[in-house]
């Protein structure tokens, strides 16, 4: 007898000890036909856009056919439908040329997250306790169209208010229009990082009040202050494509990388000199720089402009700014700067980066404007390696919006819970819509923003997951994933070209959703009147064709005899880009009455004597502001330099920490005026002894079973310090204090290497 | 002659953005194993960026560098597995088998760049996400060990698709999922048995070293150092 | 000798049974609490939290029943909801890939929905009652739930590319038997790897592992 037949003889002895089990789930549910053909097993690659941030990236999605649960007229069953296997990005695209993040690849699991909203909601029980019934889609709609009639007819000024994340192309100029029909109507923006401060910064320096594209593939010098350009920040995967190209895609001329930040991030692990200032003195570096370049005659001041003029005392060799004084202030020395400052001249092509942390103080505008001037003083805009802006599409933007409708009133959050919180009956916000926009959770509490919210009579969320804010809804209408949606964009930065992403839905959807756009031409087509006649169209999709397909008549990369042609091949191709700069920059004219800008040293909130840390938050690798915090994918991908994963976590300098008798991993308090907030502590040797930094993101209340009670938010520590110029929250301008509290819950990825080899890799 | 395939990652491109290990988790259909388990160890990652500190604040540096896999010419996993899961293919692959793996965990053991991760339970999807599978790759059960596969599916689809067409495999047909995401281009794939080719020609600049190569191990992947 | 022998296989089995039993039982009660003591494989003990015994552990298969069936291979005979026959499609002069249209491109041959049966049997015989349970299903906007004939237990880990093998010229029948002779479709040839491998070897293409099982 062989050996595998005495096994299969023994196993079948067992097997007449057992049960047989329940057949297979799969076989009982009913099978629905399906509603498109795809050949088995063979991927479809179609076109997308990536909605994981706003840099407006091109997709191509891997769409294989696979068995989905869906439920189809009140039945669940199995269906066979395309569905999105990978993310990728489009090859064509002039912003990501076929590249992808992290966050971009794990955009899969939105779609399939198991806490979507499946169908629309109605509040049940009380307001916040998470309780909701579900309820059909023409109920949904006929509960908004009440709410909203009575505001639409008897116009009471400012009953209505939009609240959202900054909308991309279309769905912002259909949601203008959509409050159009209602007396000043309110859209209230809210993007927890904004770059506000830089926008206006660079509409004085440049005329553009947008975000700024760099030419890093022919650059050979950057200096940057304290972005995170290279992980999270403006358009990260058209940088790392330029990056790559800098160091090795020209041989013989690497670049050099100088990166300025007291906390050492993702992109400054990459320089090739790290310079820790004091935060909020960046723009004194910059202009110390300055200050040498034209004191050495390297340059001459005139050169910068506009942008030079924005500063106090430019013409004048910027006198306040020697490399002596600057080095006290900052804290780097003297011959660095001025070594710095003769390299960035001789090496051609400089550029300058400013973003993030150095602009979320209150003399964030300062400091920008301080970059901007040295960037000019460096070779100006528009030169190959330097800095550009995005040109806007060669569209008549004058038919954005209807004739004689005003533009919708643009506020901020802080402003509007202000509002809300002071305003007298009847004069109050009556529906309050709600898109992806999560200020209970990324707000500061100083805003008070709950309190406002539970003022408001009737909150009506689009959102796809219950969070910290669409859990105060009483009505939420989710909206489809973006793989299921039409989706386009124009992105602000990251490419020379005039760029429109657009692509039809990847696949079908999957719940009982709907997306936003139609929703809202299905309300105002409800609504009559006014409010349908700005959104003459039958769906979302029409706007878009209607829209877009006047670029037939420009230069660009598709080329077409008829309008449908046209859009068949846009709809194909994921986008439509021009060869060259052909539309108006969106821009504003120069403003030519400001006064220059004089030294400004940032204020803190808290006394150093009683809080001596700088308290710096930052936008996570992961989770940016924390939208991410619901995917697995995410939560076990290692934060690059602390190694954490399903964690949160203070940063404090080594020495530091053996002052205060903290240890990697104890759980520390940080506290500010304003709050408190516990994780444990991360030892890194890349932060200044004076500051402790926390990634943004974590400590969801109410965000899915991946993210709810996981990590601490740091934002609960923020003060509601705003940056002086903009009214935008100055994120980085809080001093705390830390105490070691107890033994924590670090969880770092312990699959790197050996001791062994740690130690022969750490030459 | 048979492919030799290779990769070439140039640590001065790469910003340790991380895209690789997404990429990867989606295409190869890697579990996510709860933070309770991730706390024990037991992640699946095929890749990770391993994050080396250099000096002291401020004058303090953090290098990079994605480790997979290094289908090693003489691999010490493959002469350990009692039940040949682990072998070397013609193509220097260092393939493993999991239909044969009976989970001994001796490759993990012996492997010096700690890239075999082992399936302690199996896997399970908090449905729908089940539906983010790919179709093209098995799902790994309980008490198998996996790794880092150079994405063969890809190898295997792209020479189907240029038997198709009646052709050779050309250079830069096959891209594994991380090659194919790395936004800065730090990593390039193909064969190294094609002295014309893109990683042909990177694996020879002077730059380029192999990592832990003094154990005799051959790796098929070249690091090019960061300048 | 014989009857010694046989009496150590007796004893063998009750052991292995009794053993496969219980820790059966044990895992299948167990299911989200702590059962198997298991010592952390931890690389580097960087992390914070002590190494406690893991509270998950799941099997392979949904009974230990399953796992005999896959360890012996055993297929159960799948009971079609229609009594599709094979035969008369192919006499009135269909091809396989008139229905099965994937094989040619792809790794799948696919069978198609109620829609595409209904194009020709809105008409054609529709009166019997196989066809007419076809149209029940096509009314009530379903797809007929097919079982699979050919199948590999996911512990096999094998892929399976049809149009490679189509393209090298391999007939349907190679594989899947006289499909002519056959009504409902049955599981005529067994698929078992040596099966494969007979044929990879004689045609010299490849038998790597890797080729099949990834």
């Amino acid at each position: 007898m062989r050996r595998r037949d005495f096994l299969k003889i023994a196993a079948v002895g067992g097997a007449a000890v057992t049960i047989d089990g329940c057949g297979d789930h799969a076989t009982q549910l009913i099978h629905f036909i399906p509603e498109e053909t795809l050949i088995p097993g063979l991927a479809v690659w179609r076109p997308g856009v990536c909605n994981q941030c706003s840099a407006g990236c091109g997709l191509q999605v891997k769409v294989m056919q696979g068995d989905a649960e869906v439920v189809r007229n009140g039945q669940s069953g199995l269906i066979k439908m395309g569905l999105a296997k990978k993310l990728e990005g489009n090859p064509q695209h002039p912003v990501n040329h076929g590249k992808l993040c992290a966050r971009g690849q794990a955009g899969l699991q939105v779609t399939y997250n198991p806490d979507r909203i499946q169908q629309p909601l109605k509040r049940t029980g009380e307001r916040g306790a998470g309780q909701f019934a579900r309820i059909g889609w023409d109920e949904a709609i006929e509960n908004l169209v009440t709410h909203l009639s009575p505001l639409a007819s008897e116009h009471p000024p400012q009953s209505l208010a939009f609240l959202t994340r900054p909308l991309m192309g279309q769905r912002r100029t259909l949601v203008e229009r959509f409050l159009s029909g209602f007396n000043g109507a309110q859209m209230v923006s809210f993007e927890p990082f904004d770059d506000s401060v830089l926008r206006e910064a660079n509409r004085l320096s440049f005329g553009h009040s947008q975000l700024p594209t760099f030419d890093l593939a022919r650059s050979n010098y950057v200096v940057c202050f304290g972005a995170d350009f290279l992980g999270t920040w403006n358009s990260p995967v058209a940088h790392n494509v330029g990056y790559g190209a800098m160091r090795q895609g020209r041989p013989g001329n690497r670049g050099k990388f100088v990166q300025v930040e007291c906390r050492m991030s993702q992109t400054g692990a990459n320089a090739d000199e790290w310079i820790p200032a004091q935060l909020g003195t960046e723009g004194h570096l910059a202009l110390a720089f300055a200050h040498v370049i034209v004191n050495e005659h390297l340059v001459k001041a005139e050169s910068a402009g506009t942008a030079g003029s924005r500063i106090d005392g430019w013409s004048k060799g910027l006198p306040d700014y020697s490399p002596d004084a600057v080095a006290r202030k900052t804290g780097v020395a003297a011959e660095i700067i001025t070594r710095l400052a003769r390299e960035m001249v001789t090496a051609g092509s400089g550029v300058a980066i400013v973003g993030g942390a150095p602009l979320a103080q209150t003399n964030g505008l300062f400091t920008a404007l301080a970059v901007n001037a040295l960037n000019e003083l460096l070779g100006g805009v528009g030169r190959p390696g330097g800095v550009c802006f995005s040109p806007g599409l060669p569209l008549d933007e004058s038919k954005r919006r209807p004739a004689n409708a005003a533009e919708p009133r643009l506020i901020s959050v802080r402003t509007f819970a202000e509002q809300v919180l002071s305003a007298r009956e009847p004069d109050t916000i009556k529906v309050l819509l709600v898109n992806g926009a999560n200020p209970v959770f990324a707000a500061p509490t100083g805003w008070r923003v709950r309190e406002a919210l539970d003022k408001v009579p009737f909150i009506v969320s689009f959102g796809n997951f219950l969070d910290e804010t669409s859990n105060l809804a009483d009505l939420i209408l989710p909206d489809h994933s973006y793989l299921e949606s039409w989706m386009d964009d124009v992105p602000e930065s990251g490419t020379v070209d005039a760029v429109l992403s657009i692509a039809p839905p990847a696949m079908l959807s999957l719940h009982e959703t709907r997306a936003l756009p139609d929703v809202l031409l299905d309300v105002s087509r409800h609504l009559g009147g006014e409010a349908s006649k700005a959104l003459p169209w039958k769906s979302y999709e029409e706007m878009l064709q209607a829209t877009f397909t006047p670029l037939r008549h420009s230069v660009g990369s598709i080329a077409a005899d008829t309008d449908e042609e046209f859009w068949g091949k846009l709809k194909q191709q994921g986008g439509w880009w021009s060869s060259n700069r052909v539309g108006p920059p969106k821009s504003s004219p120069p403003v030519a009455s400001f006064a220059p800008v004089k030294s400004e040293d940032p204020t803190w909130d808290g006394a150093a004597t009683e809080y001596p840390f700088q308290f710096l938050p930052y936008v996570s690798q992961q989770f940016l502001d924390g939208t991410h915090a619901n995917l697995s994918w995410l939560q076990e991908l290692p934060e690059v330099l602390s190694t954490a994963i399903w964690s949160s976590w203070v940063e404090i300098n080594p020495q530091t920490a053996a002052r205060l008798a903290i240890g990697q991993g104890d759980l520390v308090e940080v506290s500010s005026q304003h709050g408190r907030v516990r994780a444990p502590a991360v030892l890194s040797p890349g932060i200044a002894p004076d500051v402790l930094a926390m990634p943004a993101g974590q400590g969801h209340e109410e965000y899915g079973r991946y993210a709810t009670g996981r990590g601490a938010n740091p934002v609960h520590v923020l003060a509601p310090q705003m940056a002086t110029a903009t009214g935008s929250l100055a994120w980085a301008s809080t001093r705390v204090k830390v105490a070691r509290v107890g033994s924590g819950d670090l969880i770092l990825f312990s699959g790197g290497p050996t001791e062994f080899r740690a130690e022969k890799l750490s030459r | 002659m048979a492919h030799q395939w290779g990769m070439v990652i140039d640590l001065d491109r790469c910003t340790g953005c991380e895209a690789c290990v997404v990429a990867c988790h989606a295409e190869n259909n890697i579990a996510t194993v709860s933070p309770e388990e991730a706390a024990r160890g037991r992640t699946m990652h095929w890749i990770h960026v391993e994050r080396h500190w250099e000096g002291e604040y401020p004058n303090v540096r953090a290098r990079f560098r994605p480790v997979l896999c290094q289908q090693c010419g003489a691999a010490p996993c493959e002469p350990v597995c009692p039940t040949y899961a682990s072998y070397h293919t013609a193509e220097g692959l260092n393939a493993q088998v999991y239909n044969r793996c009976i989970g001994t965990r001796y490759c993990a053991n012996a492997c010096p760049y700690t890239v075999r991760v082992f399936n302690w339970f199996s896997p399970e999807w908090d449905k729908p996400l089940h539906l983010q599978l790919n179709p093209d790759v098995s799902v790994r059960e309980g008490g198998v060990m996996e790794k880092c596969t150079f994405c063969s599916q890809r190898i295997t689809a792209a020479e189907i698709h240029a038997q198709a067409e009646n052709r050779e495999l050309r250079d830069g047909d096959v891209t594994p999922a991380c090659v194919q995401s790395c936004p800065a281009g730090a990593m390039v794939f193909g064969d190294l048995s094609d002295p014309t080719s893109q990683v042909s020609r990177l694996a020879r600049l002077a730059r380029g070293s192999k990592l832990l190569e003094e154990l005799g191990t051959l790796p098929a992947i070249t690091y090019l150092e960061r300048e | 000798m014989r009857g010694y022998s046989r009496a150590i296989i007796l004893a063998l089995i009750a052991t292995l049974v009794t053993l496969a039993g219980l820790s059966w039982a044990g895992i299948a009660h167990s299911r989200g609490k702590a059962i198997l003591r298991q010592t952390a494989f931890v690389q580097n003990p960087i992390h914070s939290v002590p190494a406690t015994p893991s509270s998950v552990f799941t099997t392979a298969h949904a009974s230990f029943n399953d796992a005999v069936r896959e360890f012996l291979g055993l297929q159960s005979t799948p009971v079609q909801p229609i009594a599709f026959n094979h035969r008369i499609h192919i006499q009135k002069g269909l091809q396989c890939t008139t229905c099965h249209t994937g094989v040619t491109q792809g790794p799948d041959a696919g069978i198609p929905s109620t829609n595409f049966c209904m194009v020709c049997h809105q008409v054609i015989a529709a009166q019997k009652p196989e066809i007419k349970k076809l149209a029940a299903y096509a009314a009530k906007g379903q797809d007929i739930p097919w079982q699979r004939v050919y199948w590999f237990y996911p512990s096999t880990h094998v892929r399976f590319w049809h149009s490679p093998h189509i393209r090298a010229g391999l007939g349907c029948e190679q594989c899947h038997g006289n499909l002519a002779q056959q009504t409902v479709a049955v599981r005529s040839k067994d698929l078992t790897m040596n099966f494969c491998l007979n044929c990879h070897v004689a045609k010299r293409v490849s038998v790597e592992c890797i080729t099949c099982h990834f």
